[in-house]
């Protein structure tokens, strides 16, 4: 997918607020990019940008070189505040891009059994979002996204409103997810040691009107993917590598 | 040896409290009224009849027809009227409101007309609904609908307003349209305000109801108590006025309970996930 | 952009109105499929208004009927104001009042304030304080549960910070109390003042001589239909008139309590 020269602006010429500064990310098959900034920076919109949601003031979203289009399962998103269907069950909620795709009743209930393994989330089912803890509610966000094979994965701060420690199993189910599968994936997120831990390459953006600071290559059998954040943190390259990202974000967050 | 007996004032929580003064206090009003009518005279029995007299009255009402049916002919009379109203309100109002919040052009172009229906109070309908049906169902009807119809449109609006932008996202995230957006997200999540505005329209109904009886009618509670005033039969008075305010309460709360059984999943939207 | 999707509502609705008013006197108009019997027509109606500005119409004037209906509609109102306030105050303040005296107001509650009618039609007769008493029980509930509920809007928690920062009880009384339990007081006297006038209306319909209700109400049954639609118009429009008022009386007395609607 590649987000081309993506200028967004809020409201009108002489009053609307510049969210995104001509932004140009391109990002190749399987490989998994984070972006991280400054709050308000304009990451989200970004995000929202490329799944469809907002239409860019000037340039263009493309999806192996034909224009995007409107927002669909291609382009599957993970909500920060999990978005999840409050009077369907998980099940329900799992199968809804499903149902709108109108697949076979017999297939969906296999993607849905074959997805619910996958995530852990067999014994919750029937359950209700308001009986789920927020972990699980966003692993049924994940499943939900994952269960329509997407051309590539968008994820919002997924785990911003999580607590720590289920972030850090989560990263790490990610992690073991993108590993084992291959999904392209473009994460949003403000945290730098998250960026590094989970990212192939990590996009750092200026503060408001948000543009591409600098892009960061990372090992993509870095040593550190293997085990979890904790682990990482103990990895010289990942120590390295983080000082060196959050200098820049630091840069941006003090800067005039 | 000395032995020290404690006793401990009876500790009753508030909410007993409150029931006992609450209890006590209406029990006072019965007696001071049995006393005033019955027992000292006090009050002329034409103006204000015993509770002995009311009671007397009701089982009267029960057997003998008055104004044309027994007291069970004029409260099932009302109920069909107050149905038959209420009814249409909501199955016209549920989609209106809806409208009104889905399609922002329906409710600019609707509105000049709501708005001004909405100002002008269900009973200043009832001289227009006389010329139009006569003294009949169709006139208390429409009494019923004109005082339904608006609050369950303005909480079908609400309802439909207020579902997070974010799950509208995520259904056009998931590929649903427009339509099956509205069907499988915004109801669900908008039907716990639709109800209660349904709620609201089904007592506002009930109230117009009884009015429009008074006004011009040939049967119903409301009819009733005009043929007590008419016939000096204050005790008849009180029998309707009671029944209304009995029967008023019990639609309510058929209502109320009835929402847990229509929406399971109320208790689960106010814990929703995230949001 | 909010602001001008807005206007354009508004402009899409002036429109609307007048094509409704427009559809109206085509429907209505002479050899139409509307007959004057049944709905007279635009025209009709506003001669007719005019009209009753300077020769009465079963005893006085438009303006004679106005102040009639507006006259009842405050005398009761206002009644019920000062009955309920302190009342309700007083409630919220002492718990043993409030347990004696709100199992009352529940049993009168579901009693449709008309239905009084006929009894203060047997106990007055049918002059001005017939009406004056249903309208009085109509207002009575909102103004005596809302001057309760505004008393206990005021968070303990407020108090003590006044009275960390010094003020005194007088102070606490007026900056932190007043202002704090003002806002649902006038929420209250607004509903009040809606109630009063739904059931005057009514009550005129029943027993009156003068006002709205009661043209309206003659006017129907001497066939009379575009006095009929004056008087309704009449009854929207001073209805709307009194609700912002009320609105006014609210911004001016509680600005601080009128939150902005998300995006209407």
């Amino acid at each position: 997918m590649e987000l081309r020269n993506i200028t967004k602006r809020f409201g009108n010429e002489n009053d609307g607020v510049l969210a995104v500064d001509d932004c140009t990310i391109e990002v190749q098959k399987g490989e998994f990019i984070c972006v991280v900034g400054p709050s308000g920076c304009g990451k989200s919109t970004l995000l929202t940008v490329a799944a469809g949601l907002e239409r860019p003031t000037r340039g263009e979203v493309v999806v192996e070189g034909k224009p995007a289009g409107p927002p669909g399962p291609k382009r599957c998103v993970v909500f920060q505040k999990f978005a999840l269907f409050p009077s369907e069950t998980v099940a329900q909620n799992i199968k809804f891009g499903l149902q709108m795709a109108r697949v076979d009743v017999v297939e969906q209930e296999r993607l849905l059994r074959e997805q619910l393994e996958i995530m852990g989330l067999e014994q919750f089912r029937n359950a209700y979002p308001s009986e789920l803890s927020g972990g699980m509610q966003q692993r049924v966000a994940i499943a939900r996204a994952l269960v329509m094979r997407p051309d590539i994965l968008l994820m919002d701060e997924p785990f911003g409103a999580l607590d720590a420690q289920t972030r850090t199993i989560l990263q790490e189910e990610i992690q073991r997810l993108h590993r084992e599968q291959q999904y392209t994936v473009m994460f949003i997120t403000h945290s730098v040691e998250e960026a590094v831990y989970l990212g192939d390459r990590v996009i750092v953006m200026t503060r408001r009107p948000g543009r591409i600071k600098e892009e960061i290559v990372l090992s993509r059998d870095a040593a550190w993917k293997q085990g979890d954040i904790e682990a990482a943190a103990e990895h010289s390259d990942f120590i390295e590598a983080r000082r060196k990202i959050w200098a820049l974000v630091r840069e941006e967050i003090v800067a005039r | 040896m000395t032995q020290t007996w404690v006793v401990e004032p009876a500790h009753w929580s508030a909410k007993t409290q409150a029931t006992l003064y609450g209890a006590a206090s209406l029990l006072g009003l019965l007696f001071l009224w049995i006393a005033a009518t019955s027992i000292f005279g006090w009050i002329d029995p034409r103006v204000l009849p015993s509770p002995f007299e009311i009671a007397l009255r009701f089982a009267d009402l029960l057997v003998d027809p008055f104004g044309g049916a027994t007291l069970l002919g004029h409260v099932l009379g009302s109920l069909k009227r107050w149905g038959l109203g209420v009814v249409t309100a909501a199955i016209l109002g549920v989609p209106v409101g809806v409208l009104f919040a889905w399609a922002p052009l329906f409710r600019a172009v609707v509105n000049p007309v709501f708005e001004i229906l909405r100002y002008i109070p269900p009973f200043a309908w009832v001289p227009i609904a006389i010329l139009w049906f006569g003294a009949s169902t169709m006139t208390q009807a429409m009494v019923v609908f004109i005082a339904a119809f608006p609050a369950i449109v303005i909480n079908s609006q609400l309802g439909v307003q207020q579902v997070e932008k974010i799950l509208l996202d995520a259904a056009r995230v998931y590929g649903a349209g427009s339509l099956r957006t509205l069907r499988r997200v915004v109801m669900p999540v908008a039907a716990p305000t639709i109800y209660t505005g349904i709620r609201i329209a089904v007592s506002n109904g009930w109230m117009a109801l009884v009015g429009a009886e008074l006004i011009v009618g040939k049967n119903g509670l409301g009819f009733l108590i005009s043929q007590g005033q008419n016939n000096d039969s204050v005790s008849t008075i009180f029998v309707g006025i009671i029944s209304i305010g009995i029967l008023g309460l019990l639609i309510d709360t058929i209502v109320q309970r009835s929402e847990k059984i229509l929406l399971p999943w109320r208790g689960r939207l106010d814990q929703a996930g995230g949001i | 952009m909010r602001r001008s999707m807005v206007s354009r509502a508004f402009l899409i609705s002036l429109v609307a109105g007048v094509g409704w008013v427009l559809l109206w006197a085509w429907l209505t108009r002479a050899g139409g499929p509307v007959p004057k019997l049944f709905f007279p027509s635009p025209e009709e109606v506003f001669d007719r208004f005019l009209k009753m500005w300077t020769r009465p119409y079963l005893g006085s004037t438009l303006l004679g009927h106005i102040s009639s209906s507006l006259s009842i509609v405050l005398a009761g109102w206002v009644l019920a104001g000062i009955v309920g306030v302190p009342l309700g105050i007083a409630m919220a303040w002492w718990r043993k009042l409030k347990w004696i005296a709100f199992p009352v107001f529940q049993l009168i509650r579901p009693v449709p304030p008309l239905a009084w009618i006929p009894l203060t039609l047997v106990w007055m007769g049918i002059g001005d304080a017939a009406r004056i008493t249903v309208v009085f029980i109509a207002a009575l509930v909102p103004w005596m549960m809302n001057s309760m509920q505004s008393v206990y809007s005021v968070d303990k928690l407020l108090i003590d910070a006044g009275r960390t920062l010094g003020a005194n009880d007088r102070q606490i009384l007026s900056r932190v109390v007043c202002r704090t339990a003002l806002p649902t007081l006038v929420a209250g006297a607004r509903i009040a003042l809606g109630n009063a006038w739904t059931t005057l209306i009514a009550a005129e319909l029943l027993a009156a001589t003068a006002g709205l209700g009661y043209v309206a109400l003659n006017a129907s049954r001497m066939l009379d239909t575009d006095v009929l639609l004056v008087a309704m118009l009449l009854i929207g429009i001073l209805g709307a008139l009194l609700s912002i008022m009320m609105q006014l009386a609210t911004r001016f007395l509680a600005p601080w309590s009128i939150r902005q609607s998300r995006g209407q």
